[in-house]
């Protein structure tokens, strides 16, 4: 790979400033249904990206599994491209920097691992939901996946770096029956390596969740407190991901343009972004043009602190990069995004926040945020299934209702948050108690 | 795209513990990606995409495994490792090869890809300047093109082989308008399995104006009210519902994993006699449409409710061959580095015979929904969500003000079943739906609906 980028940054000419991504993974994926392997894939791919920069403009090519003379070709595409680009002077790579290694984000034990002790996990994980409550006969879906993965980027201004990483994840949905009616259940993990994933927690946890919706009912319309567990709540910061990208900013589509320095949220609400967390799915030593991670708070305690950057938003708005420099693979252009993106734990424990919230609802999933949420004006309602709080306890089962608000209003709302800290990819926040929302039913 | 014998010998090495079949899907695919932002060309992207995998198939299991890279090592590597997830006896069969004739051929009549890329960013440009000439509202506009032409080889152990190319075109526009400190956005995006031509009939500054007005209609919008109400959905709308509704409970994984509301109801009443839904790959050069599927079954057409009575599934070969029936076509991956798995193609409720001024005028009281933001639903309990991007109210038999914040949450049969008008006005709507991780475009149609009754989520009273 090292090769590759460096083939690519090699043929620049003249005053082009040039980067290489080069990417490389082996993915294995085992489901299991009915006590036996339902699917197992074994994935090899690898490919390279090709950013050109010239008098400010920007083209992108790139092409998969290349030899040294395909990548050479990927760099005349991309220079082709930028001829027809519109020049913008914050078009910049950033300047090498050393970035300090994550060595425990590789795990040697889990790249060499064969795929029997897999298959096992996959068809142990499914025995145990399946085999614990007589109301969950059978899964929708046992998964257990891994990758190895390496990314190397090389580029005219100095960089060469590249690191290694190991992944696993599992999860279940669950499907609990009674009479006509059947409920799901959803729990999932991700480690670095197998023995971190749980698996029998998994598999418990789903059942319950899709158990305890049996015979849910449709709720009249009300305010009422509303708890959003951490499945719920981290359907909501992923949008709140995308609205504090300092590109949706300077872009004009994020409600917080304009609001550093005041307050956004209640005193409860802290959020932070941290690339180095290696607690965190998505820990990594640099971010995907280079740039070392580091932590970066956005709110603390409800006043807005700042934005996510890569190196163009950076040049742009006048500061620097956090290391947030993001890509969907080597097909794409480095966008902004977050790493491991999470509200800190606070205090009280579910069940104090169950007690303060009582007559409310806890909410365990939202349905439809991508298209229910608007991250430009902030405004969202989304489908949502959950539970009845009742003397400090959960109680019956609810429905088809709709939660709907503005992602401001909900952070100002916020009352606590607490001490169940969860990472689910790379969002991770605990249940939080947001006062009283707009729950609409029959 | 590969040599006719070491495709065999590809097949023969998958074979080599046996199972039911085997099968090789090899795809090469070439993309242009052009994005205007912020009044800036800001993004050209060429890509070339390739790989191959391979699928060995024992009853209800399968292994799978792919390499983007197509010499003959790396295929052979990945029949044996798909081949090692099987525990057969010996050696299976490959029948000779047989090259299968399409049932539809969608052909770009001006293939994008030959177009100068000055072509596509003139496109863009028309696009920002009539979105922008649309309002003195209109504050952004971003602007995505993008072609390609995805080419595939699909051989399989019991003799079929199959080339197609499909090209793809799509032009995507969002639009957002703000007055006042209220932001909303609109957005557009045509597409089809087809070439520049495309654009003769979707031309790219109306595809603006649609986003531009929809972004701006919705500046003056209420608080949509919440509760229950009847819904008049636009055409293409019902189409979007149908897909989430009735289309992914009805694909044979989840019927077969038990995980759909509908199991064991074939022959049953589950929406209202006035509900005509099919799936359908063989309409000419329609985003969701294909020669063949992912699996090299030719492309079809599937009755899944006729008036109201469910009739089929959707099926890949793998599920299909578990419910004892043929394959109806709808086996599909996003790429070679996906096993296929049972998808929709152009899911359409056809016309019924109201007019959908008489659909309007009837209506007491609703919401009438012209744009949807797409949605989500769970197969096995039927519940599903649609977020409404743009939505008025309707006020004794008459639109009136645009609402925001809405969405609309129901039962798949519940709400199907309570529609209680079909008009003739047909249209469709181009999206990608994703599922187990996969995306692949797909198409829904439906004429103008109404819903006598589904709950609306929104803010307002």
């Amino acid at each position: 790979m090292r090769e590759l980028c460096a083939a690519a940054v090699e043929a620049a000419s003249g005053d082009e400033a040039i980067e290489a991504y080069a990417e490389e993974s082996r993915r294995t994926e085992v489901t299991a249904l009915r006590g036996e392997v339902e699917g197992l894939t074994f994935a090899e791919s690898r490919g390279v990206g090709v950013r050109v920069m010239v008098g400010g403009r920007l083209g992108y090519a790139y092409v998969a599994d290349p030899d040294l003379d395909e990548v050479r070709d990927a760099v005349a595409h991309a220079r082709e491209n930028a001829t027809l680009a519109t020049p913008d002077e914050h078009n910049v790579l950033p300047e090498a920097s050393s970035a300090e290694p994550i060595a425990a984000l590789f795990r040697d034990r889990q790249a060499s691992m064969g795929a029997d002790r897999k298959i096992a996990l996959a068809l142990e994980l499914e025995r145990a939901a399946t085999g614990t409550d007589p109301r969950v006969r059978k899964v929708e879906q046992a998964r257990y996946g891994d990758a190895v993965s390496r990314v190397a980027i090389a580029s005219t201004t100095g960089i060469a770096a590249e690191y290694e990483r190991t992944d696993c994840w599992c999860a279940v949905v669950a499907l609990a029956e009674r009479g006509d009616e059947t409920q799901t259940g959803f729990s999932f993990r991700v480690g670095r390596e197998i023995d971190e994933l749980d698996w029998a927690g998994v598999a418990s946890e789903a059942v319950d969740r899709g158990v305890r919706l049996l015979g849910a009912t449709k709720p009249p319309s009300a305010r009422i407190p509303v708890v959003l567990d951490p499945f719920a709540g981290s359907s909501f910061l992923s949008v709140l991901a995308g609205a504090l990208s300092a590109e949706a900013v300077q872009k004009g589509r994020s409600p917080f343009a304009n609001l550093v320095g005041e307050r956004v949220g209640s005193d409860a609400f802290t959020l932070v972004d941290d690339g180095r967390l290696l607690a965190g799915p998505a820990a990594a030593p640099f971010d995907d043009e280079g740039v070392p991670t580091e932590r970066t708070e956005l709110i603390s305690a409800g006043t807005l602190r700042g934005f996510l950057h890569n190196s163009y938003t950076a040049h742009r708005g006048g500061t620097r990069s956090t290391g947030n420099a993001h890509r969907a693979g080597y097909r794409s252009v480095p966008g902004v995004g977050a790493s491991n993106f999470f509200v800190p734990a606070g205090t009280p424990s579910v069940h104090e926040l169950l007690v303060r919230a009582e007559g409310g609802v806890l909410i365990q999933d939202v349905s439809g945020v991508h298209s229910g949420a608007n991250p430009i004006s902030g405004e969202f309602s989304v489908g949502a299934t959950g539970l009845r709080i009742s003397g400090g306890a959960l109680a019956e089962p609810l429905r088809e209702m709709t939660i709907a608000s503005t992602l401001p209003e909900m952070l100002k709302a916020v009352e606590a948050v607490g001490s169940d800290l969860r990472f689910f990819t790379s969002v991770g926040v605990p249940t939080i108690l947001v006062g009283e929302m707009t729950v609409a039913g029959r | 795209m590969l040599d006719r014998d070491l495709v065999l010998e590809v097949l023969r090495a998958a074979r080599a513990r046996g199972g039911d079949f085997a099968e090789l899907f090899v795809e090469e695919r070439s993309s242009v990606q052009i994005r205007l932002d912020d009044g800036k060309i800001e993004e050209l992207t060429s890509g070339l995409d390739r790989g191959a995998g391979v699928r060995v198939a024992r009853g209800p299991s399968f292994g799978y495994a792919f390499s983007n890279r197509l010499e003959r090592t790396a295929l052979l590597e990945a029949a044996a490792a798909a081949a090692a997830s099987v525990d057969g006896v010996g050696p299976g069969a490959i029948v000779d090869l047989r090259t299968a004739e399409p049932p539809v051929v969608h052909r770009a009549e001006s293939p994008a890809g030959a177009l100068p890329a000055t072509e596509k960013v003139r496109w863009l440009r028309e696009v920002d300047d009539a979105a922008r000439s649309f309002s003195p509202h209109v504050r952004q506009v971003v602007a995505s093109y993008g072609d390609s032409v995805q080419r595939v080889l699909i051989a399989t152990s019991d003799g079929r082989l199959v080339e197609e190319e499909r090209p793809r075109v799509r032009l995507f526009v969002t639009v957002v308008a703000a007055r006042d400190g209220v932001i909303q956005t609109g957005v557009h995006g045509p597409a089809g399995l087809a070439g520049a031509e495309f654009f003769d009939r979707h031309p790219p500054a109306r595809t603006a104006e649609i986003a531009a007005r929809r972004a701006v209609t919705m500046l003056d919008a209420v608080p949509a009210p919440a509760g229950e109400t009847a819904v008049v959905l636009a055409p293409g709308m019902g189409g979007v519902l149908f897909h989430e509704a009735c289309g992914h409970p009805l694909e044979a994984d989840l019927v077969d994993r038990e995980a759909s509301v509908y199991r064991g109801r074939v022959g049953e009443r589950v929406a209202s006699a006035l509900v005509n839904g099919v799936d359908d790959a063989t309409v000419p050069n329609a985003w969701g449409s294909f020669s063949f599927d992912d699996e090299g079954t030719p492309a079809g057409r599937t009755v899944m409710l006729e008036e109201g009575i469910l009739r089929g599934w959707l099926s890949d070969r793998i599920r299909a061959a578990k419910l004892g029936e043929p394959s109806s076509g709808n086996g599909r991956r996003q790429s070679y580095a996906h096993p296929p798995i049972p998808r929709m193609t152009n899911t359409y409720i056809l016309n019924g015979t109201s007019s959908a001024e008489e659909v309007l005028a009837s209506t007491e009281r609703g919401v009438y929904v012209t744009a949807l933001a797409g949605g989500q639903t769970n197969p096995a309990s039927g519940d599903f969500v649609f977020g409404v991007s743009e939505g008025f109210l309707i006020e004794h038999g008459r639109v009136t003000a645009p609402v925001r914040g809405a969405n609309l949450i129901g039962r798949a049969i519940e709400v199907m079943s309570a529609v209680d008008a079909v008009a003739d006005d047909f249209d469709t709507w181009e999206g990608v739906c994703g599922k187990d991780g996969q995306g692949v475009p797909v198409g829904s149609g439906s004429p103008t609906l109404r819903i006598a009754r589904i709950t609306v989520g929104g803010t307002g009273a």
